[in-house]
């Protein structure tokens, strides 16, 4: 796919007036982004048209059950990008999701800035780091954790401090663009670990594709 | 601890007591009796001689009453030369009256002397082994001017007696000083933990005095704009009377009515019109006088600032014990359950005074429905004689009394023990070697002898183990004690009991008085008069005596089994009148050292919560309080709100929350909410535990930041392993950031980085620790 040829994508939540504005912010993006296919559940995924979807955007907390990490898994394995978008704002979750393979985990406070982008990326198979997510790998103790520089973290924690990437470049002396590049590579390194998944290594080879790692890092 | 404990003290001056009185007693008797009994020529010269030692009795006697005013070396020379003169006239008297009365007198008085100049002098050991000197010296002079040739026996005796009585001395004190140590031990924590309440206590009032008072103004200010501030510039000055004034330890009492008479129905449009119906007079204690009136001050404010009304009813009435005050509204109510817990008007300033004086408050509310207050103090003293305790106050003072009491005993026992023994192998055996062949047969001498010391053996067992004879054993070594009593009484020829060849007639007693040391009086008593009997009886069988012989056994019988009689007694006063009296005394002085304790920590807290409060809150109520800060002034207001937000940041420090740190970061954020900014927060990593002091500095930037931010807010909490980030961005923060700098960091601990780009400004502050201890 191209950098900037139209995007479909399906969207997966209960709530209407979430749909309403999800829907909204898509149409205002310069490059194309049609929503397919809407719905309150993971079924509209696997049925026509969202079956051919790009990007799936799943809300994790549907109806009254848990967390659908199961329904997040199966997407996965089925080669499907998907960013996750739920009310949950905590560190286990988004680690969660990173490890079963989500193309990214947003938090619904963010998606105003941050879903458009995420959901493009997502379809170019390229990285995306919102800042609740920064904030979960800046502090993520696990001890299958890639392993990270001291810049690195830093640059995890402002960023989810400030949601602004100018003053983390400002703070730390950096360009805006070093500080895009570092949040890049550390969301490489959690690809390269944990389960496999075929998302993960689509990720890791664009990245190596676009220069953004170097393989002997990995 | 200075100087002796009260159980040491008051051992010395029961055992001064005794000996002066038992001196004095035995003086008056003996030397009665020696004058009587001696030649009509020789009185005067008698008499010159015994009444100015009669005399010395009496002003020794008299200081008893009135203590000289007491470390004037002078005085104390003077007693030294009274009693001394006791012992010297009584020597020369010998010569003067003649005979073996006069020698038995002589000896009888001189060696009371000597074991009463111990006890006496027990705190100037030399002054009476100086005088015990004297006495022996001056028995040997009347000896000598009799006419009879040295001898060293009775001197020998003397010294023994004298050292003896030292001895004993020493095994109790030796016991009352483990009492006063442990008890000291024991008082110590119990200090402790009183001082730390007090000052808790002390804290909850300050920081609700903060939370009505500064918190509240400060608050209000921040929030207010062009409205009609003319009732500030008082108010202000009142906070800080309020705030300066040292916390009370008072314990007077005053009327509650007319406290309720003046509380503030407020000001300006937050007037609230009171209905009361109050009983007076109500006298209580002013403590909890106080907490009713400052809570009946706040709840009345949240009246007008909740429950959107101007009327409530204030009633105050007495009910059996309890004095009852009520505070009811007709307002919107609300949910008490439902009141977040870091609002403190309510759980601080209301409910947690009132806890503090031991009273209690209650609030009924329903939303629709209006509020009721409830304020009832119990009154415990009035229903209770003046000077009574409480119940663990007369606890801790009945253990007290009762560890003296068994130590004063123990020292008591192994004294007698000592004596006892001592005796028994140096006098008895002397005598028992001596007069073997007067004895009818010898053998059951021999054996009651080995008797008394295998009762010696089994209470020395028991007592040098520090423990109690068991009753069985008690009850069998008495039998045995008795029956050597009466091997006595009939295996020696009438004639000689009670005399030289009697060893056993003064040794009994001693073995009975540890064997009934813990019994009543009368016990021993009883066996003092059984086992003179049966000597009676044994003479009275053989025919009836010579007036010389019934004299002779007379003076042996007092001396011997009164002197033990009167140790008894002396036992008796001891464990029954000095041993409470030394649990009061030591109560009290703890009582006195607890006082002055909590009145220098609370002064010394005070001065430093006030000072703390010096650089931030005291100049803007100053400012305030004299018009030279004008709450139109947008600056002014924001350092108000800053203020306030920091307030409410200590107030949230005493919360009982797991996420310390986190808690006082919502309070802050609570407080700009309320003043229309949007906050976020966030939180990420497994929090840990983080002194206070760090806590203060971590987010008094987000107090100060948030207190200047207009619009939006994002505040986040970032734990790694080894540190934490508190961080703010304000949207809008830059802009209002000219006058105040932030508080100068005094922790150096905490970073403080800071970060401005356009209007927004981004603060942090982190903390590393490597060994971050984790909350679960």
């Amino acid at each position: 796919m191209s950098d900037s040829g139209p995007v479909s994508v399906v969207v997966i939540d209960d709530h209407p007036a979430i749909l309403a504005g999800i829907e909204a912010w898509y149409a205002a993006s310069p490059r194309p982004i049609t929503v397919v296919a809407a719905g309150d559940s993971v079924r509209e995924a696997w049925t026509e048209p969202g079956s051919t979807a790009d990007v799936v955007v799943l809300d994790l907390q549907l109806g009254q059950g848990g967390p659908a990490f199961g329904s997040l898994r199966r997407l996965v394995d089925a080669g499907r990008q998907v960013v996750v978008y739920s009310m949950r704002d905590d560190d286990k979750t988004a680690l969660n999701c990173l490890d079963l393979g989500a193309a990214t985990f947003l938090t619904k406070s963010e998606g105003r800035q941050h879903l458009v982008e995420a959901t493009l990326a997502a379809a170019d198979d390229r990285p995306y780091m919102p800042p609740a997510l920064a904030g979960a790998l800046g502090t993520n103790a696990r001890p299958d954790r890639p392993q990270l520089s001291v810049r690195e973290e830093n640059v995890l924690i402002e960023w989810f401090q400030s949601e602004s990437k100018e003053l983390v470049a400002q703070r730390l002396g950096l360009s805006v663009r070093t500080v895009n590049s570092y949040l890049d590579r550390v969301r490489i390194k959690y690809a390269n670990v944990g389960r496999p998944a075929r998302t993960k290594a689509s990720l890791v080879a664009r990245a190596v594709q676009d220069g953004l790692v170097d393989v002997d890092d990995l | 601890m200075d100087g002796p404990g009260s159980s040491e003290r008051l051992l010395n001056r029961t055992l001064e007591r005794y000996g002066v009185w038992l001196r004095s007693t035995v003086v008056a008797l003996c030397s009665a009796l020696g004058v009587v009994s001696a030649d009509r020529a020789d009185m005067p010269l008698a008499t010159a001689l015994l009444a100015p030692a009669l005399l010395a009795c009496g002003v020794r006697l008299y200081t008893l009453r009135r203590p000289l005013p007491s470390a004037a070396l002078g005085m104390v020379s003077l007693l030294w030369l009274a009693d001394g003169s006791v012992v010297v006239l009584t020597g020369l008297s010998q010569p003067v009256l003649g005979g073996d009365v006069a020698e038995m007198m002589v000896e009888a008085i001189i060696g009371i002397c000597i074991i009463t100049f111990q006890h006496e002098w027990a705190t100037r050991p030399w002054a009476g082994a100086a005088l015990g000197v004297l006495g022996a010296a001056a028995c040997e002079l009347g000896d000598i001017l009799s006419g009879h040739s040295p001898d060293a026996m009775p001197l020998l005796r003397l010294a023994v007696l004298g050292a003896l009585s030292r001895a004993a001395y020493l095994i109790v004190r030796a016991r009352a000083r483990a009492a006063d140590r442990s008890a000291a031990l024991s008082a110590a924590a119990r200090r402790e933990a009183e001082v730390a309440a007090a000052r808790r206590a002390a804290e909850r009032e300050y920081l609700a005095t903060l939370h009505d008072t500064a918190s509240a103004t400060l608050l209000m200010v921040s929030q207010g704009d062009g409205r009609d501030w003319s009732w500030l510039p008082a108010r202000a000055r009142q906070d800080l009377e309020a705030l300066s004034a040292v916390p009370a330890f008072g314990t007077g009492s005053v009327d509650l009515a007319a406290l309720l008479a003046c509380v503030p129905a407020g000001e300006g449009p937050a007037r609230v019109r009171l209905t009361t119906t109050i009983d007076s007079p109500l006298v209580i204690p002013s403590g909890p006088a106080l907490a009713i009136f400052n809570g009946v001050r706040e709840a009345v404010s949240n009246v007008s600032r909740h429950a959107g009304v101007r009327e409530a009813e204030l009633r105050a009435w007495r009910a059996d014990d309890d004095v009852v005050v009520e505070l009811t509204d007709a307002g919107r109510g609300f949910d008490p359950e439902s009141v977040p817990p870091r609002r403190r008007g309510i759980k601080g300033s209301i409910i947690g005074r009132m806890q503090a004086v031991g009273g209690s408050a209650a609030i009924t509310s329903l939303p629709g429905n209006g509020t009721r207050v409830q304020w009832r103090w119990h009154a415990p003293a009035q229903q209770l004689p003046a000077g009574t305790l409480q119940p663990p106050r007369a606890r801790a003072r009945t253990a007290l009394v009762q560890l003296i009491r068994k130590q004063l005993l123990h020292g008591a026992q192994l004294a007698a023990l000592l004596i006892s023994l001592f005796s028994q192998f140096t006098l008895s055996l002397h005598r028992l070697v001596s007069y073997q062949d007067v004895y009818r047969p010898a053998w059951a001498q021999t054996a009651a002898f080995g008797c008394l010391a295998a009762v010696a053996g089994i209470g020395a067992f028991y007592l040098l183990r520090g423990k109690q004879i068991p009753p069985p054993v008690r009850w069998c070594s008495l039998g045995a004690v008795l029956a050597v009593s009466v091997i006595g009484a009939f295996t020696l020829p009438p004639d000689r009991l009670a005399g030289a060849a009697d060893w056993s007639f003064g040794l009994v007693g001693w073995y009975a008085l540890f064997l009934l040391a813990d019994l009543r009086l009368r016990w021993f008593a009883a066996f003092l008069g059984v086992h003179v009997g049966i000597t009676v009886i044994v003479v009275l069988l053989a025919g009836a005596p010579t007036t010389a012989e019934a004299i002779g056994l007379g003076i042996r019988a007092i001396s011997d089994c009164g002197f033990q009689l009167s140790v008894g007694f002396l036992l008796t006063r001891l464990l029954h009148g000095t041993a409470p009296a030394a649990g009061i005394a030591a109560e009290q002085e703890e009582e006195l050292r607890t006082r002055e304790r909590i009145q220098e920590d609370m002064q010394r807290d005070h001065k430093d919560r006030y000072r703390a409060l010096t650089a931030t809150t005291v100049p803007l109520l100053v400012g305030l309080g004299h018009g030279v800060l004008s709450p139109h002034d947008e600056e002014v207001r924001l350092r108000c709100g800053v203020e306030a937000a920091r307030m409410r940041r200590l107030f949230a420090e005493s919360d009982a929350v797991s996420d310390a740190l986190l808690n006082e970061v919502r309070a802050c954020i609570e407080v700009a909410e309320h003043q229309g900014v949007t906050v976020s927060l966030a939180v990420r990593g497994r929090p840990a535990e983080v002194p206070v002091s760090v806590r203060r500095e971590l987010v008094d930037p987000v107090a100060v930041t948030l207190g200047r931010t207009r619009s939006t807010a994002r505040v986040t909490v970032v734990w790694t392993p080894g540190a934490v980030r508190v961080s703010v961005v304000s949207e809008d923060g830059a802009t209002r950031q000219t006058a105040e700098a932030d508080k100068q960091a005094t922790d150096v601990q905490v970073t403080v980085v800071r970060t401005t780009r356009g209007a927004s400004v981004w603060v942090e502050a982190s903390w590393r620790q490597p060994a971050l201890a984790r909350v679960a």
